[in-house]
């Protein structure tokens, strides 16, 4: 523990969050090493469980885990599996303690749980571990500043949308959502100052994910991803639950809430135990039931094939083979399992690495990148380069889809398409949005329905709209449309398939404050003032580093937006706040296009092609003399 | 968009990929939205769009049929599945033999004929390319030339799409 001099000035510190499926951590950076913060029993792991008690109270962590037998019902694990999938999603059908909820009619198609005579949503659930670890952090650090959060790699976009979505709730700012994978191999490689082609096995309590990468002096290029986000320990718990009920003669429909919650802690206690013994005896019912660690391994067996064949797609895509893998990081905690590690071993013939704690490499991974970000200050030699995990496509005549980003494409990345108009003076319509590897669209999963209005009303074939598809480097789809002939810029509406809209959001905002409006608008004042002063911070700065790219009227302009917005921040009206946010924007936009342009000038000049040819060729002869440098 | 002029290279189908990825790099490093995390909005925005455009030029560029068609429409030539005139009865009936062949391979769950259609066919791709590209070198002079190199164009499209489709045959016999 460090103990930190209280300071009430104290520079917000930047935080990284692992919100897992079974557990989640929080950890940040001190003297440039990332620590994870631990409770006051020193446990570093948060349980992703959260009990709903029918007084109102609402406990997270291990307490709730306490309460789950009692409660099997009101105590919700896991509830990562569920976020961003519809009610009917077959995630629901499976073994589990819970009642859920149909959506009434106009509600938002997301998966509800029953607790007492209320209902809450995924979101809900993972918004009340976020706050809780936000104030362990709270504890240790005398000023929280914003997260970096990750996600599985595989997550899709309403998956995504809905971890933001659930950190908004918790009053947390989002720096950035990266990827599991990416993040625990951001740990790995500044840790060990390593260079190559690397594989990140990620086997969680929910999901899998494995990553190819390259490494390369503080690039890190992710080659190519590949998971099933409904495939992790849970899924092995599952199975020996089933193994276990077999043994007992007993089926799924037999089985009650907390007798079915019971079967599965037994199963998971079960697993930790045969990581180590054998064989245990599990008393059930009456009986006596001998479990081996062949019975778990036969067992583990199927699963541990499903995460093969990805994993060679995943090389596939890369062009790579097991080869050229130079060394293969196990993360999440499912990669304990024995029969996992030596499946893992076999795979891709060496030994896997994990030194660095499977269970908390991520979350460490998250900090890091988090200071980056927003910390000690960017540093140049570092950068992520991620892909998009699924390809994203459109849905066209017949029910079939047309792609137009295949999956492992750069992030962030971007497609144009052109429409017209089918009919005279037509003034909107929809485009449906899928992702998936799939031809057909009931076979892919949808993402949103774009509505196009306003368009102006024109013949039959006349109007060109150029709609524009792009994926922010969170991984997250955002769509834009102009009509080309009149240039006017389109409203787009999104309706989002499996997700909340932002005025569900809003609500859900409001419901969780005790003073609803009131607790709501002082939040706003003080995120707009923070934003205020970033914004305020970097322009400054720019107008410093850069004064040749400013004519005087520019210069005059925006020291007057930035001396309006100090005043403004210094009051107590966020919509004021918002009002000169927007002007030094729009005051500094020619400037920064010229900043833009000049960096990409440089970027482009600084090492000019032929150069570095001269180098790949000079550094080819190198090799084939076959010297040491 | 020119995808050749977004990276600063010469528009040209013989590249050294090697040597593009890494101004690609460059590019990456100077735009990546991670290094505008405190800027303002609007400088966030034209950053993430050139950045976008980066990721875009090179996924157009790194691939041969699209840095072709990138070609083509640069010179002005209109190209496109079906704007392309269709590819001869010799050619046609050549492929047809070994898509047969494909279908059989598939029935059988026959590996051994499915690696050898998958070699056979690159090297085939791998020519086309060739005079693809020679048909570009020819053309740099004289723009007039590049209408007839069109249907090259055409042939290597039904190779990468048979290449595909034994890959895909391959998954899932391993699966």
């Amino acid at each position: 523990m460090f103990l930190e001099i209280f300071d009430p000035k104290a520079p917000p510190k930047p935080i990284g969050i692992d919100l897992g499926t079974t557990n989640s951590l929080v950890a940040y950076v001190h003297n440039e090493r990332p620590l994870v913060i631990t409770d006051c029993n020193l446990d570093a792991l948060t349980p992703s469980v959260v009990c709903y008690e029918k007084n109102g109270t609402v406990t997270v962590g291990r307490a709730a885990l306490a309460k789950a037998h009692e409660f099997p019902r009101e105590t919700i694990v896991s509830a990562k599996r569920f976020l961003g999938r519809g009610a009917d999603d077959p995630e629901t059908r499976k073994l589990g303690p819970y009642e859920f909820v149909a959506p009434a009619a106009g509600e938002a198609n997301v998966v509800r749980f029953r607790v007492n005579n209320s209902v809450v949503t995924p979101v809900e659930v993972s918004a009340a571990i976020l706050r809780s670890l936000r104030e362990l952090a709270a504890d240790e650090l005398t000023n929280v500043g914003p997260a970096v959060i990750t996600v599985p790699a595989y997550f899709d976009d309403a998956q995504r949308q809905a971890t933001k979505d659930a950190a908004r709730l918790a009053g947390l700012e989002v720096l950035r959502l990266i990827n599991e994978p990416t993040a625990a191999a951001l740990a790995y490689g500044l840790d060990k100052q390593q260079n190559g082609t690397f594989a990140v096995y990620d086997l969680g309590g929910g999901t899998f994910d494995v990553t190819i990468l390259l490494l390369e002096d503080g690039l890190f290029q992710v080659k190519s991803t590949g998971g099933d986000s409904a495939l992790g320990g849970d899924d092995i718990d599952r199975a020996i639950a089933h193994h276990l009920m077999s043994a007992l003669k007993i089926d799924d429909s037999a089985s009650s809430p907390s007798f079915t919650r019971h079967l599965l802690n037994i199963a998971r206690d079960l697993k930790h135990e045969l990581t180590t013994k054998s064989e245990v005896h599990v008393e059930l019912t009456d009986k006596t039931i001998v479990v081996t660690r062949d019975d778990l391994n036969a067992i583990v067996k199927p699963l541990a094939e499903r995460t093969g064949a990805i994993c060679r797609r995943a090389l596939k895509d890369a062009e790579l083979s097991t080869g050229d893998i130079d060394g293969v990081i196990l993360v999440g905690g499912s990669t304990r399992v024995p029969a996992i590690r030596q499946y893992v071993e076999s795979f891709f013939g060496k030994a896997p690495l994990a030194d660095i704690d499977p269970d908390q490499v991520v979350a460490l991974g998250a900090a890091i990148q988090a200071d980056l970000l927003a910390g000690s200050g960017p540093r140049d030699d570092v950068l992520l380069l991620d892909v998009i995990p699924l390809s994203l496509g459109i849905e066209v005549g017949g029910g079939v889809v047309d792609k137009i980003l295949p999956r492992n494409s750069p992030s962030p990345t971007g497609a144009k398409a052109t429409y017209t108009t089918q009919e005279d003076n037509q003034t909107g319509f929809t485009i449906h949005v899928v992702q998936g590897e799939r031809e057909l669209v009931a076979d892919c999963r949808s993402l949103a329905r774009f509505t196009l209005k306003g368009i102006p009303p024109m013949p039959a074939g006349m109007a060109k709209l150029e709609v524009l598809f792009q994926v922010d480097a969170d991984g997250l789809l955002s769509v834009r449309a102009k009509e080309m002939t009149t240039g006017i810029e389109q409203l787009v509406a999104v309706k989002p398939t499996y997700g909340l809209d932002d005025a569900a959001v809003e609500q859900m905002l409001l419901d969780a404050y005790d003073h609803g409006e009131e607790d709501l608008a002082k939040r706003r004042l003080a995120e707009n003032r923070v934003e205020a002063h970033r914004l305020i911070a970097a322009t400054s700065k720019a107008v410093v580093a850069d004064p040749e790219l400013l004519d005087d009227a520019s210069r005059v302009a925006i020291e007057k937006a930035i001396a309006d917005l100090e005043k403004a921040a210094a009051g107590s009206d966020p919509g004021a706040i918002h009002l000169k946010i927007e002007a030094l924007d729009a005051a500094s936009k020619e400037f920064a296009t010229r900043r833009m342009n000049r960096a990409i000038a440089r970027a482009i000049e600084g090492r000019s092609v032929s150069d570095v040819s001269a180098e790949l060729d000079a550094k080819d002869r190198h090799n084939e003399r076959g010297e040491k440098q | 968009m020119n995808p050749f002029a977004v990276l600063g290279i010469p528009p040209s189908y013989e590249l050294e990929l090697k040597a593009v990825e890494e101004k690609v790099r460059q590019l990456s490093r100077a735009l990546h939205p991670d290094k505008f995390i405190s800027a303002g909005a609007s400088e966030r925005r034209v950053a993430l769009g050139k950045a976008v455009e980066v990721n875009e030029a090179w996924r157009i560029v790194r691939n041969p049929i699209q840095r072709a068609e990138a070609l083509f429409a640069l010179g002005g030539v209109a190209v496109g599945e079906t704007r392309e005139p269709a590819p001869g009865q010799a050619f046609l009936f050549e492929v047809m033999e070994l898509r047969e062949e494909l279908a059989d391979a598939k029935s059988n769950r026959d590996a051994q004929t499915l690696k050898r259609l998958a070699s056979d066919v690159s090297r085939r791709l791998e020519s086309t390319e060739s005079a693809l590209a020679a048909g570009f070198r020819a053309a740099h002079d004289d723009s007039s030339r590049l209408a007839s190199i069109v249907p090259t164009l055409g042939q290597m499209r039904f190779w990468r799409r048979f290449l595909d489709e034994v890959s895909a045959i391959e998954d899932e016999m391993t699966n």
